[in-house]
C-alpha cells in the first residue's frame, strides 16, 4: 500500500496549484478550476492548499508527505467549528511522529474514493481514531525502514522522533528520506489492522494542547465559507418559497414589478425530478441585493401542498393521539420484560408527559450554494455535512450520473446538523442548469428559517412503577416526533421488535443505562410533522427531547418515592447485565455514568444549604448511542424570582467522561458550546408552527442565548485512556432537565415543557 | 427642511376680499442690468457668504442634485407643493435684474421685485430684523454667484390659494417689520446671539409653534413645534431633557453637531449645523449659545446636571443584564452596543438615551424616525453612522424598542398607540 | 455613485444608493471577511467600523457612508495582529468562525470606549453579536486579555 507517488496526474495537479497561488488575489474570484484542485486547506488564505515541495510519499489514502517532511492529512469531515481537522490530523501525526508545525490538513471533495462522507453524531473522532492511528503507524514504520537503510543501520535499532528517524547519535529527517529514498514498503489490510498503537504514555500530540489549524484564518477574514464562493460570470439567486415545504405547485408568476429593479434577470419556476424543492421559484439577478429586492416584488400564486393549515398545537395533539394508540410506532429491543404485568402488580406508579417546542437551527451562515457546469462536470460549491446523502438526490434532480457531479468543500458557518440535509444544493443546481450559467443562491435569514429542517416538536409520556419497598420494577418511555431519518435517509433506519423500522436519532437516549426492571421504549413517527415540514437532525437530535423527558422524569420519580435525586440515580446505575458495557467503546458501562454523576454532584456542592428560592438540579446522559456512550452529568444552580417567574441560571457544572480526550481544548470548547446550546433551548429559544410555517424567522422575535445570558461554567473531564468517543453534542441534552430539576428544588414548580418561560414558571408555582 | 408651510392659507380668505385690492398692491421695482461682480468688495461678499450659510439659503433654494441656489426645491404642504425660487443672478429666471433695493424689499418686506407678495415659506418675518448692512452683504454674495438659468416647476397650490395677493392679508395680521431692538440690560454677546437667532438664523421658524394661519405664535416663542415630520423640541424651560442645555452643550452642539449629553443634530437640524452655521465664527456660535441658554433658563439649572447623568447611567446599567423581557432583549441586541455607557461618564458618541429629547419628548416622532432611518455620515456626528432599522424591523419591533426606552429611561407617561405611530411615520418615508 | 474609503483605500462605487454597505463590501469590493447573518442588525456578523465606530453594515445603506472611513476585518491591523486578534488566537476563541469577524470588530471598538471593561460593559456592548457556536466564555476572556495587553502598552508608552 505504501508507494512513492510521482505520477503524472499529481505533477499536473501541482502545476495547476502553483498557478492558482500566484494568480488568485484576495479580491479576485475564488474557485477550484478543476477536479484536481479539490481540496481546501483551512489554514491558508482563501483555502488554497500550498504546493508540496517535490514529489510526495503517499503510503495511504489519508496523507502525503513531501520532500520537506510536511505532512498533508486528508480530511473527509466538514469543518464547522469543531476543529475536526486538527483533532483527526493529530491522531495520525502522533503515530507518525511528526511535530505539529509539519502538519497541514486539506478538506477533500466528493471523490468516491473517500467512501461515506458524513459529519455528525459526534462520530468523527470515534470513527477515525482506529483508521488514522494505524495509517500513521504504517507511515512511521515505512520511514524507519527506509531511514535505516539510508543510514546503513538495522531498523531494529532505530526509532522515530520529532519528524526524523534516529539511531544512536545518527538521525535522518523524514523529508530527506522522502527525497532520497525509495519508499516501497506495502502493508496488507490485515497487517495494517494488526499494527500496534502507541501506549497512552508515549503520546505527544493526542491529549496535549496544540493550536487548531483552522483558527488563524478565522480571525483575519480570509477563511472561506460557502457563502464566499465565487466564479466568473455568476449571477445571484434568491428563492420565492412556497406556502408549504412539501407538495406546493406554482400556478402563476407575476414579475412585472420586479422588472423595474436594476439587475433583475428572471424568475424561474424550478422543475425538480427529485421533489426536493417543490413549488420553488428562483429569482435571479446580477447582484444579490437586486435579487433580494426583486424577490420581494415578484408575486407567485401557488396551490399549497399538505400542511398549509397546521399549527404547533395540531402537531402536539397528533403526537398525543399517537401515543395513546398502543400499536403505533416501533418498540426497541431493550432486553424485554413485561412492563404491563409489572404495572399491574405495582404498589405505586407515576406517569408524566413532557413536550418540547420546535427549534430552529439558526446556524449563522444562511444556507447557500454556488452551482455551475464546467467541462462536463457539474460543480456544487458549498458547505455540507453529509455529501454522500445529497449526491444521489442531485443526480436525480439534474438527470445526470453522480460521477459527473462533484461537491466542493467549504468551511461551514455553523452546522449543528442543518447541513446534514443538503437540500439547499438542489435549487442552486437546478437554476444553474435552467439558466446555463453559474448561479449562486443565498437564502436570506427569513428564507433560511422558513426552509429550515427544524427540530421537530415532541410529545413523550413516561411511566414508572414501584414495589412496596420503593424499588423500580418497570419503566416505559413513549416518544412521538417528526422523524428526520425516515424522511431523508430511510435506509439508515434499524428495525425494532417485530420488524418495524424506527428513526434511531429520534429515540436515542430513551434506551438508557438505568436498571429499571422491565423496560419498554417506543418510538413513534409523527406523520403529521413529517408531512408538514422536513424534520431535521439538530445538535444531539433525539436526546434533545428524550433526555429532557427522561431526566426530568427520573427526578420526579425520586421525589415520588422521597429519595434524593442523586442517590436515586446512583442506585439505578448498577452497571449490571445489559448495562455492564462492552468493548471497544462502552467499557465500564453504567458505572462510568455513576461516576460522572457523583463527581458533578460533589463539584456543585450537592446537599449544601442554598439561599432562598435557589436550587440545585442534576441530570445525566450517555449521549446518543449505546455503543458510543459519552458519559456526562450536569448540575445547574438556579435562582427563581417568584414574582416574575424569571429563572436565572447561576452556574452549570459539567463532568464528562469521553474516554481519551484527543483535543483537550477543542473538547472544552465543544462542551462549552453544547452546554450553552442546552441552556438556550431550555430557556431562550423555540418557535411554533402557524399555518404550516414557523412563526419566528429572524432574531427580532427568535431569541437564542446571547453573551449576557451566560452563567458561570465549571467544565471537567474524567482522565481516561479508554477509546475516545464523541463530544460535540452530549452536553446539550443534560442542561434543560438539570435546570427544570433545579427550579423544582428552588421553588417547587415542576416544568414539563421547553423552552421554560417566566409565565410557565409563575403558573407552576405551588399555590399558597 | 423647512417644508412646513402655512396650513392656514385658507383662513386668509376670510379676511375680506374687498380690502385686498388696496392692501395687496405693491409697485414693481424697475429691472436693472445685472451688476458686475467686480463691483463688489471681496470682504462684503465674504460676509454675505457667512450670512447666507447662517440663513440656510442653500438648503431651501437648491433642489436635490441641482445647482446651488437655482431653486426648485419642493416644499410639500397639505394643499400642494411650493417650489423655491432661483436666487442666482440669472436675469430672466433668477434675481439678476433685481436692484439692491428690490432685494432688500424682498428680504425685509416679503415682496418680490415685480410687486407680488412672497409666500411666508420664505422667512422674511425674521429677515426683516437684519441690518441693512447685512442685507447688502447678502446681496453682494448672491449677485456674484454664477448665474444659472433654471425655472422652478410651477407650484401646485390650487386656486385660490395660489393668489399671491392674498398674502397681503396674512401680513396685515401677523407681520411686524423692522429691526430688532437690542436689550441694553444684556451684554453684547447676548445681543449678538439674539440678533442671529431671531434674524438670519430664524430659529423660531421651526421651534416656535404656529397658529392656524401658519404664523408663529407670538405668545409662545420657542415652545417647540412639529416640522417636516419631525418634532423641533422646545428651546425654553419646557425642553424635556433631564440635563439642561448649558452654554457649553449648546456651543458644542451648534459648532460640531455633537453634544455630550443631548446627542447629535439629526433630521432638519443636521443641515442647520453642518451646512448652515458652519461658516459662522466661533464667537457667533458662542453668542448663539449664550442667548439660547438664556431662553432655556439653563444658567440657573446647572446643579441638575450631575444627578441627572447619574440617574441616566444607573438606568443604563440596570438595563444591561440578563433579561427575559422580549423588548429588553431586542433593545440590548439592536441598540446597546452603541448606546450603552454604563460607567460614570457619558461618551458623546454613545448618545445616552435617558438624556435625549427623542426619548423624553411627549411625542415619539423623533425617536421613531431615527430608529427607522438612522443617521448618515454627513449628518449627526460627522463621519459616523447610525444604521436604520426600517428594512428589517416590523412596526411592532420598533414600537417595542420605543416603548421600552420610554418606560425604562424616563418618568414620562407611556406613548400611546406606538404601533400606529410607527406605521404612519414609515408611510411618510425618509424623504429629505 | 458613492465615494468613501475602505481600509485606507479610496473607492467609488456605482450602485443604487440604498444598497446595503455589506453587499458592496463583499460583492463589489470583494472583501468577504465581513459576513451576512440576519440582515436586520441583530446578529453582528456584518460589523465593520465606520469612522472608528462599530457599525452593522447590513442595515447601513452605502449612501450613508459617503465620505466616511470604513474599516473591515481585513484592515483592522495590517498584519492581522491587533491585540484583540492576538487574544482571540491565544485563547482559541473561534469555533465555526463565522461570527468572529464581527465579534473582533465589535470588541476592538469596545476597548476604545471601555479600556478596562467590566463584565457588565462586555455584556451590554457585545450582546448584539450572536455566536451560534456559543463561544461566549472565550470571547469574554479574550476581551479581558486584550484589554490588559492594551492597558500595559499604554503605560509603557
Ligand atoms: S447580518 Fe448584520 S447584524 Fe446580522
Ligand atoms: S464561532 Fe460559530 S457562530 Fe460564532
Amino acid at each position: 500500500m505504501a508507494r512513492f507517488h510521482n505520477s503524472d496526474a499529481l505533477s499536473q495537479a501541482l502545476t495547476r496549484r502553483g498557478f492558482l497561488v500566484t494568480s488568485v488575489g484576495a479580491s479576485l474570484a475564488f474557485g477550484f478550476p478543476s477536479a484536481a484542485e479539490a481540496a481546501m486547506d483551512p489554514a491558508t488564505p482563501d483555502g488554497i492548499p500550498p504546493a508540496p515541495a517535490g514529489p510526495a510519499f503517499e503510503p495511504t489514502l489519508w496523507f502525503a508527505m513531501d520532500g520537506d517532511g510536511m505532512v498533508t492529512v486528508n480530511i473527509i469531515r466538514a469543518e464547522m467549528g469543531q476543529h475536526v481537522g486538527t483533532a483527526l490530523a493529530r491522531i495520525l501525526a502522533d503515530e507518525l511522529e511528526v511535530p505539529w508545525d509539519k502538519v497541514r490538513i486539506t478538506h477533500v471533495d466528493t471523490d468516491p474514493k473517500w467512501g461515506l462522507m458524513v459529519t455528525g453524531g459526534s462520530w468523527s473522532v470515534w470513527q477515525t481514531w482506529p483508521l488514522f492511528s494505524r495509517a500513521g503507524a504504517a507511515g512511521r514504520l515505512a520511514l524507519i525502514e527506509e531511514g535505516a537503510r539510508l543510514m546503513a543501520v538495522s531498523p531494529e535499532g532505530c526509532r522515530a522522533e520529532g519528524g526524523a528517524v534516529v539511531a544512536g547519535d545518527q538521525s535522518i529527517a523524514y523529508g530527506e528520506i522522502v527525497r532520497r529514498g525509495t519508499l516501497t514498503r506495502r502493508y496488507s489490510p490485515e497487517e495494517i489492522a494488526k499494527l500496534p498503537i502507541k501506549p497512552a504514555s508515549e503520546r505527544r500530540l493526542v491529549g496535549r494542547p496544540v493550536a487548531a489549524l483552522d483558527i488563524p484564518t478565522k480571525i483575519n477574514g480570509t477563511a472561506r465559507y460557502g457563502i464566499d464562493a465565487k466564479v466568473d460570470g455568476m449571477v445571484y439567486g434568491r428563492p420565492k418559497l412556497p406556502p408549504t415545504r412539501n407538495g406546493s405547485k406554482v400556478s402563476a408568476i407575476d414579475d412585472s414589478a420586479a422588472r423595474n429593479v436594476k439587475g433583475y434577470l428572471r424568475s424561474i419556476p424550478l422543475e425538480d425530478p427529485s421533489d426536493t424543492v417543490p413549488g420553488w421559484v428562483m429569482v435571479v439577478a446580477e447582484t444579490y441585493p437586486a435579487a433580494i429586492r426583486a424577490a420581494d416584488l415578484v408575486k407567485v400564486t401557488w396551490v399549497a401542498g399538505p400542511g398549509a393549515a397546521v399549527s404547533e398545537k395540531d402537531l402536539q395533539d397528533h403526537g398525543t393521539k399517537l401515543i395513546a394508540q398502543p400499536d403505533a410506532g416501533a418498540v426497541l429491543d431493550t432486553g424485554g420484560g413485561d412492563t404491563q404485568a409489572a404495572f399491574r402488580a405495582a404498589q405505586s406508579s407515576l406517569e408524566q408527559t413532557y413536550t418540547t417546542a420546535t427549534v430552529l437551527h439558526f446556524q449563522l451562515e444562511p444556507v447557500n450554494a454556488l452551482a455551475f457546469e464546467k467541462d462536463g462536470l457539474f460543480e456544487i460549491h458549498t458547505g455540507n455535512q453529509w455529501q454522500s446523502l445529497i449526491m444521489p438526490t442531485l443526480a436525480k434532480a439534474l438527470g445526470r450520473p453522480e460521477t459527473s457531479i462533484v461537491m466542493r468543500t467549504y468551511l461551514i458557518g455553523g452546522g449543528f446538523g442543518r447541513r446534514l440535509n443538503g437540500d439547499y444544493a438542489v435549487p442552486a443546481a437546478l437554476t444553474a442548469k435552467a439558466l446555463g450559467r453559474p448561479v449562486k443562491m443565498v437564502l436570506t435569514r427569513a428564507d433560511d428559517a422558513q426552509f429550515d429542517s427544524v427540530r421537530s416538536p415532541s410529545v413523550q409520556t413516561l411511566r414508572m412503577c414501584f414495589d412496596k419497598t420503593g424499588e423500580v420494577t418497570a419503566m416505559e418511555h413513549h416518544a412521538a416526533a417528526g422523524w428526520p431519518t425516515q424522511v431523508m435517509a430511510p435506509f439508515f433506519m434499524p428495525k425494532g421488535l417485530g420488524g418495524a423500522p424506527y428513526d434511531p436519532f429520534a429515540i436515542a437516549g430513551a434506551d438508557h443505562w438505568y436498571a429499571v426492571g422491565a423496560q419498554k421504549v417506543r418510538a413513534i413517527s409523527n406523520d403529521l410533522a413529517n408531512a408538514t415540514f422536513r424534520p431535521g437532525w439538530l445538535r444531539s437530535v433525539g436526546p434533545g427531547w428524550t433526555n429532557w423527558a427522561l431526566e426530568s422524569f427520573i427526578d420526579e420519580a425520586a421525589h415520588h418515592i422521597k429519595a434524593d435525586p442523586v442517590a436515586f440515580r446512583l442506585k439505578l446505575l448498577t452497571g449490571a447485565g445489559r448495562n455492564a458495557g462492552s468493548a471497544p467503546s462502552a467499557v465500564g458501562g453504567a458505572r462510568r455514568q455513576a461516576e460522572v454523576v457523583r463527581r458533578a454532584a460533589a463539584a456543585a456542592g450537592w446537599g449544601s444549604a442554598l439561599p432562598p428560592d435557589t436550587g440545585l438540579g442534576l441530570a445525566t446522559s450517555f449521549g446518543q448511542e449505546r455503543d458510543m456512550p459519552t458519559w456526562v452529568a450536569c448540575a445547574a444552580r438556579v435562582h427563581v424570582d417568584r414574582k416574575t417567574g424569571v429563572v436565572r441560571v447561576e452556574k452549570l457544572t459539567l463532568v464528562t467522561d469521553a474516554g481519551t480526550v484527543v483535543d483537550p481544548d477543542g473538547a472544552r470548547a465543544q462542551t462549552e458550546g453544547a452546554a450553552l446550546w442546552g441552556l438556550s433551548m431550555a430557556l431562550h429559544e423555540g418557535t411554533a408552527f402557524e399555518k404550516g410555517l414557523v412563526k419566528d424567522t429572524n432574531l427580532d422575535t427568535y431569541t437564542p442565548l446571547r453573551i449576557s445570558d451566560v452563567p458561570e461554567l465549571d467544565i471537567q473531564f474524567v482522565d481516561s485512556t479508554e477509546d475516545p468517543v464523541g463530544l460535540g453534542e452530549p452536553a446539550t441534552t443534560v442542561v434543560a432537565p438539570a435546570i427544570a430539576n433545579a427550579i423544582f428544588a428552588a421553588v417547587g414548580a415542576r416544568l414539563r415543557h421547553i423552552p421554560i418561560t417566566p409565565e410557565a414558571v409563575r403558573g407552576a408555582l405551588p399555590k399558597g | 427642511m423647512f417644508r412646513r408651510i402655512l396650513i392656514g392659507l385658507v383662513g386668509v380668505l376670510i379676511v375680506g376680499v374687498g380690502a385686498f385690492a388696496m392692501l395687496s398692491w405693491r409697485s414693481a421695482i424697475a429691472p436693472v442690468a445685472r451688476p458686475s461682480p467686480a463691483g463688489f468688495a471681496p470682504d462684503l461678499v465674504a460676509r454675505g457668504e457667512v450670512l447666507a450659510g447662517a440663513g440656510y439659503c442653500a438648503t431651501c433654494h437648491t433642489a436635490q442634485g441641482g445647482k446651488p441656489y437655482a431653486g426648485g426645491y419642493p416644499m410639500r404642504t397639505a394643499f400642494g407643493t411650493i417650489y423655491s425660487t432661483n436666487i442666482t443672478p440669472d436675469p430672466e429666471t433668477g434675481i439678476g435684474s433685481w436692484s439692491e433695493a428690490a432685494f432688500q424689499r424682498a428680504m425685509q418686506q416679503g415682496v418680490a421685485r415685480d410687486g407680488s407678495h412672497l409666500f411666508p415659506a420664505f422667512p422674511y418675518d425674521h429677515f426683516t430684523k437684519l441690518t441693512d448692512a447685512d442685507v447688502a452683504a447678502l446681496y453682494a454674495y448672491f449677485i456674484t454667484r454664477p448665474a444659472v438659468r433654471a425655472t422652478p416647476p410651477a407650484n401646485t397650490l390650487p386656486f385660490p390659494l395660489n393668489i399671491r395677493a392674498l398674502q397681503a392679508g396674512w401680513k396685515l395680521l401677523f407681520f411686524r417689520d423692522g429691526p430688532l431692538t437690542p436689550d441694553p440690560i444684556k451684554g453684547a454677546e447676548w445681543n449678538r446671539g439674539a440678533y442671529l437667532a431671531e434674524g438670519i438664523s430664524h430659529c423660531g421658524a421651526c421651534h416656535t409653534p404656529r397658529n392656524s394661519l401658519g404664523a408663529e405664535e407670538r405668545g409662545k416663542p420657542y415652545a417647540g413645534a412639529a416640522i417636516d415630520n419631525w418634532i423641533a423640541p422646545p428651546l425654553t424651560k419646557a425642553n424635556p431633557s433631564p440635563v439642561p442645555w448649558s452654554r457649553d452643550e449648546l456651543y458644542a452642539y451648534l459648532r460640531s453637531g455633537v453634544s455630550q449629553h443631548h446627542g447629535t443634530a439629526v433630521g432638519p437640524m443636521s443641515p442647520v449645523v453642518h451646512d448652515g452655521l458652519r461658516k459662522l465664527p466661533d464667537e457667533d456660535i458662542r453668542a448663539l449659545a449664550i442667548y439660547l441658554a438664556d431662553v432655556a433658563g439653563s444658567d440657573a439649572r446647572l446643579a441638575e446636571i450631575k444627578p441627572a447623568i447619574e440617574r441616566a447611567l444607573a438606568a443604563d446599567r440596570a438595563g444591561a443584564g440578563a433579561q427575559t423581557d422580549p423588548a429588553a432583549r431586542l433593545y440590548n441586541a439592536a441598540c446597546a452596543s452603541c448606546h450603552y455607557n454604563g460607567g460614570d461618564a457619558v461618551n458623546a458618541l454613545r448618545p445616552e438615551l435617558a438624556l435625549n429629547s427623542a426619548v423624553t419628548l411627549s411625542d415619539p416622532t423623533n425617536l421613531i424616525r431615527v430608529i427607522l432611518y438612522g443617521v448618515t455620515a454627513p449628518e449627526g456626528a460627522p463621519g459616523v453612522v447610525m444604521p436604520g432599522f426600517a428594512a428589517g424591523f416590523s412596526d411592532a419591533d420598533i414600537a417595542r424598542i420605543a416603548g421600552y426606552l420610554r418606560s425604562t429611561r424616563t418618568s414620562g407617561p407611556a406613548w400611546p398607540d406606538l404601533d400606529k405611530a410607527v406605521a404612519t411615520i414609515r408611510a411618510q418615508g425618509n424623504h429629505e | 455613485m458613492t465615494s468613501f474609503t475602505i481600509n485606507g483605500r479610496a473607492v467609488t462605487v456605482d450602485v443604487e444608493d440604498d444598497t446595503p454597505l455589506l453587499w458592496v463590501i463583499r460583492d463589489e469590493i470583494g472583501l468577504t471577511g465581513t459576513k451576512f447573518g440576519c440582515g436586520i442588525g441583530m446578529c453582528g456578523v456584518c460589523t465593520v467600523h465606520v469612522g472608528g465606530r462599530a457599525t452593522r453594515s447590513c442595515i447601513t445603506s452605502v449612501a450613508a457612508v459617503a465620505g466616511a472611513a470604513v474599516t473591515t476585518i481585513e484592515g483592522l491591523d495590517p498584519a492581522g495582529a491587533h491585540p484583540v486578534q492576538q487574544a482571540w488566537l491565544a485563547l482559541q476563541v473561534p469555533q465555526c468562525g463565522y461570527c468572529q469577524s464581527g465579534q473582533i470588530m465589535q470588541a476592538a471598538a469596545l476597548l476604545k470606549d471601555f479600556p478596562k471593561p467590566t463584565d457588565q460593559d462586555i455584556d451590554a456592548v457585545m450582546s448584539g453579536n450572536l455566536c451560534r457556536c456559543m463561544t461566549y466564555v472565550r470571547i469574554r476572556a479574550a476581551i479581558k486579555q486584550a484589554a490588559s495587553v492594551l492597558g500595559s502598552d499604554a503605560t509603557h508608552g
